[in-house]
């Protein structure tokens, strides 16, 4: 066991814990935020996803050592975004959250697109989306809301 | 009790190694999967390990003037952004996996895992790249052929880390790449394929074609690639690439698709690059 110290949604935070430790564990239970979830735990599904550094990660097989010193961003330091209601109001509008377990981990990879791509195209956000697996809506309303979002930005 | 540790810089790294047995650790996205427990629990690592993810000597793409030098750390992701590197070489990593993962997994990771499936063995060596092992005593550089040596096996030594891969810079007029698997992305291949050409006008000079994810270790005839340049006889090529082929049926494929589309899909972009097409 160690002292880990990193950034989690802009505060510092000191956890004490092992080099070997999951973040999808650390924040999950010694830090309680659930939104990041665990689905399939080897990197298949997305449901564990927030961001490291601005990037995006699945939590689930990032260990601890990885995270030292660094910035995690988990869906709800991102609920707080402007980009994040954005995405919030297609997503509800096209009915694109059904049980809702996938919704936090696509609602950053959707982010993670249009940050680095604003106007993606259909196959752009399959694509950025492939790592994301949804059980309930067969993805068209997700992709749909994605589009959505892209459009408006065009006008 | 396991002892895990985070040295400060390679030489800690280094002298660790030589001392006792780590399992090193860089992105993590074979090892954790490898390691794989109910949820919630604690990776149950059989073994010490070293964790590198922070050292940033191993870390960066530079280029010399006859080479590209991709230090291990270096992720996919980094790979497909890369101001220096060239489309053949970026187009690749850009397909392994699916962003998040791109995002973690080095290219030293996936060369040292030496896994039949490993998509930048065959881009490697086709372009002849070379390793560099370092250990508390020195380095040595060798041919990718001879690094790797069967599914999961490598010459590296315990007390050994890659330090980095040098890939030759070469002019090619083309490339082709394609990667078959049952999603379309994320998903381990079936087959890739990987060619890399220059033509002199209309001749062909110079042609590499590696197959990846069909025999334990990706396929590459030299000898025929020579002949091919010689006597543009893409059938014959053809029948030696079936000689060669020795796969078994696995869970992602049987041998017999596997070799037809291999062979469907070279005999098309040969067709295409010797007929002067780019
Ligand atoms: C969902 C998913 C999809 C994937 N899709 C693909 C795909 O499409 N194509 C593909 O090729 N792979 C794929 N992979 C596999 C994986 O991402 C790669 O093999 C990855 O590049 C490994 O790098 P890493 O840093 O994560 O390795 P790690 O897990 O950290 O290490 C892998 C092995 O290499 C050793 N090692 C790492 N670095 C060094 C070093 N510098 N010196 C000595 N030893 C070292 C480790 O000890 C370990 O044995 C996928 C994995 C997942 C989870
Ligand atoms: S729980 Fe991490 S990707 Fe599925
Ligand atoms: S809404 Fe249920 S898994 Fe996606």
């Amino acid at each position: 066991m160690r002292n880990i110290t990193f950034t989690l949604n802009g505060e510092k935070v000191t956890v004490e814990t092992t080099l070997s430790r999951r973040l999808l564990d650390v924040i999950r239970i010694d830090l309680g935020l659930t939104g990041t979830k665990e689905g399939c735990g080897e990197g298949e599904c997305g449901a564990c996803q927030v961001y490291l550094d601005g990037k995006i990660v699945n939590s689930c097989l990032v260990p601890m050592s990885n995270v030292i010193g660094r910035e995690v961003q988990t869906i709800e330091g991102f609920a707080k975004t402007k980009a994040y209601e954005k995405i919030e109001k297609a997503y509800i509008e096209e009915g694109a959250v059904q049980c809702g377990f996938c919704t936090p981990g696509m609602v950053m990879a959707t982010n993670a697109l249009l940050k680095d791509n604003a106007h993606p195209n259909s196959k752009e956000i399959k694509e950025s989306l492939a790592g994301n697996i949804c059980r309930c809506t067969g993805y068209q309303t997700i992709f749909k809301a994605v589009k959505k979002i892209a459009d408006e930005e065009e006008k | 009790m396991l002892n895990h540790i985070r040295p400060k810089n390679v030489t800690e790294l280094l002298e660790a190694l030589d001392k006792q047995y780590y399992h090193v650790f860089a992105g993590g996205t074979d090892l954790m999967i490898r390691k794989r427990q109910w949820q919630g629990a604690e990776r149950k690592f059989d073994k010490d390990i070293a964790f590198i993810s922070h050292l940033d000597e191993l870390n960066g793409i530079e280029e010399t003037t006859d080479s590209y030098i991709i230090k291990t750390l270096v992720t996919q992701a980094e790979m497909t952004k890369s101001d220096i590197l060239p489309e053949y070489l970026k187009t690749p990593f850009s397909q392994m996996a699916n962003i998040a993962i791109r995002n973690i997994a080095t290219v030293g990771g996936n060369v040292v895992n030496a896994a039949t499936v490993g998509d930048s063995i065959p881009v490697l060596m086709a372009l002849d790249a070379k390793l560099v092992l370092k250990n508390i005593y020195g380095e040595r550089t060798l041919e990718i052929d001879e690094f790797i040596q069967g599914k999961y096996k490598t010459v590296k030594k315990d007390n050994e880390i890659l330090e980095k891969i040098i890939i030759p810079k070469v002019e090619f007029d083309g490339y082709r790449y394609k990667k078959l698997g049952q999603r379309k992305a994320g998903i381990l291949s079936k087959l890739s394929i990987f060619i890399v050409y220059k033509k002199d006008n209309d001749d062909l000079t110079d042609i590499r074609i590696a197959i990846g994810a069909v025999n334990e270790i990706p396929i590459r005839l030299k000898e025929e690639e020579k002949k091919l340049i010689e006597t543009k006889d893409i059938n014959r090529y053809l029948d030696k690439l079936s000689s060669a082929i020795n796969s078994k049926d696995d869970n992602r494929s049987t041998k017999n698709y596997r070799e037809q589309i291999s062979k469907r899909l070279v005999r098309k972009y040969l067709e295409e690059i010797m007929q002067g097409g780019i």
